[in-house]
């Protein structure tokens, strides 16, 4: 494996520095963009670990457990790093770094990565971007649930009369929180959609287990957000659900 | 040469002896003229705000302090006591007061930033006036660079000190950026006044009062810019808003859960915060347990501001550090000898 693993020991690393010393400066009540800028450098590790595993397999990395993991923490820092800069979520990063590590972890256990790879003779296209734009989705996804956690953290601390801390003085408002949530799992919503499309038109079956709780996945979504936008929904709520569509729709990766 | 300061405050005099040496932006160029005529001043500002008055001057010789004291006194024509009403400096001691004042650390209400740009403009009326030179300008620019320097560095200014501040601050929490939010006050006394002014400064735009005598809302809503709503009509305006703040004289609950929850879906279960700084309260606590309402009592906001002026105090050993340090690098004659 060689240096190809070296990448996912290093992104790991990064994102690991990026969690603790941004949630040391927000202890001392400077969040800044200190996990901001270890991401960035992360994000390039994990560029190089899947470039690794795309070249074995001549096609999307998403082949065993380490790859969809090392996609999806991927995912997760991308759409972080987008929103960090766009919401100015600058504690965002101090709350995807245990989920981005996590999943680096588990890739990184003997067994995840495949050995002796057989590299693809024929590339379906369709299956490719169903593959590559449903793991995107579940990068959105789970930083809008990220950002679930946060609100609950700090609506617990308003309405319990809690104001110490660091923690709450670099939180965004719920406010934008609750915007972030929302728009975040609405760009997710939406890549997932296509995602489908392209599963729909892989030139094998077009029906399968995963393709149904993707689809279900995809319809519960769809309700929450439907509900939210048209009739609106207090902000804990919507964050619980997200939040718990998040966990179930990991699911989907178990009949991979 | 020396340095010389000499002044009286909030904590040296009352008030009737503070506002007989008040001097308004007219009558302090005047002062500041005549300083400079008096004698062995070589250079003289002037600084008059709501809770001090002091004298910066650079003296020639014996010209001192009990000279100018007597001087001010006489151009004030203040026979008082003069027993610990006023309090002078010399040289290093001078230079820090005047960057203890610019920093805040010597306001009433510690930390606070509006005594910055007094200085500054005092200043600025003694430099366009001539009445500066080498040591005072080099001096006053130092004090400025203090000021600032102890602010970015130290906590001196951060959290709310005061019961309207820490519900603007709550505001903010929930709301991030007040701009274009919209407030009802209920009530329309001194408190309701403060508060809504608070929140008004940090961008509220669409401020409504309600009060049970109408004509006392039409007084604050005038006064304060805004719109007075009939008491018995205050639930519909619930819909739109963002901020509420109840500070009435009712011995009973004005806000009740059902109020709140029957506009609920037509707000879109958008967030609501409550202020309540009245006693006997005037919400009803379990107002507070609707998801999306924060409720904020006066003893709350009261911990808060109590808190944070806790925390501005544990920063002064700091600023004072950074003050010695800055004077430090000072090289005039009239500071270090």
């Amino acid at each position: 494996m060689g240096m190809g693993i070296g990448w996912v020991v290093i992104a790991t690393l990064l994102a690991t520095a990026g969690g603790v010393l941004g949630a040391l400066a927000a202890r001392a009540d400077k969040p800044g963009q200190t996990a901001f800028i270890w991401m960035i450098l992360a994000f390039g590790a994990q560029l190089m670990a899947l470039g690794w595993r795309g070249g074995l397999r001549g096609q999307c990395p998403l082949g065993d457990v380490g790859e969809v993991c090392l996609f999806l923490a991927w995912s997760l820092t991308f759409f972080y790093l987008v929103t960090g800069t766009t919401y100015r979520l600058s504690l965002l990063g101090v709350f995807t770094t245990p989920l981005v590590v996590l999943l680096q972890v588990i890739s990184l256990i003997p067994g995840s990565f495949e050995t002796g790879v057989v590299r693809a003779g024929t590339v379906d296209a369709w299956r490719e971007a169903h593959a590559a734009l449903s793991v995107l989705s579940y990068g959105a996804l789970a930083l809008a649930a990220v950002a679930g956690v946060m609100f609950f953290i700090l609506n617990y601390r308003l309405k319990a009369h809690k104001f110490g801390g660091g923690l709450v003085h670099g939180m965004p408002s719920i406010s934008r929180l609750v915007q972030a949530m929302a728009r975040i799992a609405l760009v997710g919503w939406s890549v997932l959609t296509m995602g489908i499309i392209a599963g729909l038109l892989m030139e094998e079956g077009t029906f399968s287990v995963h393709l149904v709780v993707a689809s279900m996945t995809w319809a519960l979504y769809a309700v929450l957000l439907g509900i939210y936008f048209v009739r609106g929904m207090p902000g804990r709520q919507l964050a619980i659900g997200l939040t718990v569509l998040f966990i179930l729709s990991l699911s989907v990766f178990a009949k991979l | 040469m020396k340095l010389i300061c000499l002044g009286l405050n909030h904590e040296t005099a009352p008030v009737e002896v503070r506002e007989r040496f008040a001097l308004s932006d007219v009558a302090l160029d005047r002062e500041t003229e005549s300083l400079m005529t008096a004698a062995e001043v070589e250079e003289g500002v002037v600084l008059s705000t709501c809770n001090r008055t002091e004298y910066y001057a650079v003296v020639n010789g014996g010209s001192g302090i009990v000279e100018l004291e007597d001087w001010i006194c006489k151009q004030r024509d203040y026979h008082g006591s003069r027993e610990g009403v006023f309090y002078h400096y010399q040289a290093r001691e001078a230079a820090e007061h005047l960057c203890r004042v610019a920093s805040g650390m010597n306001s009433m209400v510690l930390g606070e930033t509006e005594i910055f740009g007094q200085v500054k403009k005092a200043y600025k009326r003694s430099l366009e006036g001539g009445a500066t030179k080498a040591i005072l300008n080099k001096l006053f620019q130092r004090a400025f660079g203090v000021g600032k320097k102890v602010r970015t560095h130290t906590g001196i200014q951060e959290g709310a000190t005061s019961v309207a501040g820490a519900s603007v601050e709550l505001a903010e929490k929930v709301f991030g950026c007040l701009k274009g939010s919209s407030v009802l006050v209920i009530g329309a006394g001194e408190m309701s006044r403060k508060t809504a002014r608070a929140l008004q400064s940090r961008g509220a735009s669409s401020v409504m009062v309600t009060n049970r005598s109408f004509d006392k809302a039409v007084d604050l809503a005038e006064e304060i810019g805004g719109r007075a709503v009939h008491f018995e009509g205050w639930e519909e305006e619930l819909t739109h808003l963002d901020v509420v703040i109840a500070a009435t004289g009712a011995p009973h609950f004005v806000v009740k859960p059902q109020h709140v929850e029957a506009v609920r879906r037509k707000r879109k279960f958008r967030p609501l915060i409550m202020v309540d700084i009245a006693v006997p309260r005037d919400i009803d606590p379990e107002v507070g347990e609707i998801e999306e309402v924060y409720l904020y009592d006066i003893d709350t906001l009261q911990e808060m501001a109590d808190q944070a002026r806790k925390r501005r105090e544990e920063q002064l050993l700091l600023c004072e550090e950074i003050i010695r340090e800055e004077i430090d690098k000072v090289r005039l004659p009239a500071v270090n000898d």
